[in-house]
């Protein structure tokens, strides 16, 4: 296992990285009733944030997440979450139902610990 | 591995809203919906059950489901709310129209008969209210036994915070009494904006105490082995089966049903259907 000495043929290593990502990475999307509805990049971490708050509670509110992107026409944002607080994020977005008391929903289109993932999406493929 | 089915889509007669439920259910990736009608029966009034209706009625194109290129199989359900147990007709012709028969009971003697007695596949847990009763242990292992499962949904949590209260309080007990075996996760939503995905659901599912695994198998393996259940219900004695002459449905179907020469509710001593038939998902 000793890659360095010179006379030996190339030996690999395989490398397990334990607890690697330190961060999750979601593409979530709003859907809304009422389609013309305009919501700033504050207004959705603010709604966000008051998800957390009332199924989490202050607990739940604390653990830290960012909108790293947000398409205000396409209502589309990035969110970067750490590991732990994946559940706890995902589950708030799940039952939020509501947005200024229209009917709304979160979409979660990909979850991924990488960012360069959410690139991509083989299920909005069109093949000809 | 098995494909996610959503098994409670309340009806309504709106059919731009029904037909917008489908195609949102479709695009989120639920290859098979059971439309729901609830009835009540009392003594008093002679109410009649509910017919379904046909599903050219309901919609006029079936969509096709997001990531597997064919169209969305859409059933019908009966959900009978019992609040006296002489109220179920075990033999009415009526609920042989529907593709699954679902009871709400509303006491613990109810709970207890539907464990143990009534010819239904689903018993659905109130979750708009705080339970009246405990779950026991015994009915419940009973009703496992019997290839039943027990409903949860979700649609009431994110309507209300209160209802989410009770929602996630009674998905919490009943996971507990059952230790997380047959647990149906379903919607009963009533808007497009009220359904959830299925990995959604599958994350949600971990506030209820549910693991990864039983999370995912309620919203896939466990609705498909409850359909099969329905067909052997409908069955005399899981052997004689009469057959619906429309489409491709059948055919997936009736292998099952030659197999289990056992009771008409999944034949005691055998494997449980979810798990029997795990060879055959993979069309």
């Amino acid at each position: 296992m000793n890659p360095e000495s010179k006379d030996e043929p190339v030996v690999y290593q395989s490398v397990v990285l334990k607890n690697a990502a330190p961060y999750q990475y979601m593409k979530v999307c709003l859907v809304l009733e009422d389609k013309s509805t305009k919501v700033s990049a504050v207004d959705l971490k603010q709604f966000i944030i008051t998800g957390l708050k009332s199924l989490h509670g202050e607990v739940g509110a604390a653990s830290h997440f960012d909108v790293l992107k947000y398409d205000e026409d396409t209502l589309t944002a990035f969110l970067r979450v750490s590991t732990i607080g994946l559940v706890k994020l995902w589950s708030s977005l799940t039952l939020l139902g509501f947005y200024n008391k229209q009917s709304c929903a979160f979409r979660v289109l990909q979850v991924s610990p990488f960012l360069l993932s959410l690139t991509g999406n083989s299920r909005e493929l069109e093949l000809d | 591995m098995s494909v996610f089915m959503d098994l409670n889509l309340t009806f309504s007669a709106d059919r731009s809203n029904m037909q917008q439920i489908i195609d949102t259910a479709a695009y989120l990736g639920f290859s098979t919906v059971a439309v729901n009608y609830t009835f009540e029966p009392s003594i008093k009034k002679k109410e009649t059950v509910p017919s379904p209706k046909p599903v050219e009625d309901l919609i006029d194109q079936l969509p096709i489901v997001q990531g597997r290129s064919r169209p969305i199989r859409v059933l019908n359900r009966l959900t009978l709310v019992l609040s006296e147990l002489s109220h179920f007709r075990p033999n009415l012709t009526e609920y042989a129209n529907f593709d699954l028969l679902a009871v709400q009971p509303t006491t613990e003697k109810l709970f207890h008969a539907a464990c143990t007695q009534l010819e239904v596949d689903v018993i659905s847990v109130a979750m708009t209210e705080k339970l009246p009763f405990f779950f026991k242990r015994a009915p419940v292992n009973v009703a496992l036994e019997r290839g039943l499962a027990f409903e949860v949904s979700y649609t009431a949590a994110i309507r209300d915070a209160t209802m989410r209260r009770y929602t996630i309080a009674n998905a919490v007990s009943l996971v507990q009494a059952c230790k997380g075996k047959n647990v149906l996760v379903s919607s009963a939503a009533m808007k497009p904006q009220e359904l959830r995905g299925p990995y959604d659901i599958i994350n949600l599912c971990s506030l209820m105490g549910l693991s990864d695994e039983e999370a995912k198998r309620s919203v896939s393996s466990i609705c498909r082995s409850l359909l099969l259940h329905a067909e052997t219900r409908k069955a005399a004695s899981g052997v004689i089966s009469t057959k619906k002459s429309c489409g491709e449905k059948p055919q997936q179907q009736e292998a099952p049903i030659s197999r289990n020469t056992g009771e008409g509710d999944s034949g005691e001593g055998c494997a449980p259907a979810a798990k029997r038939l795990k060879s055959q998902l993979t069309d």
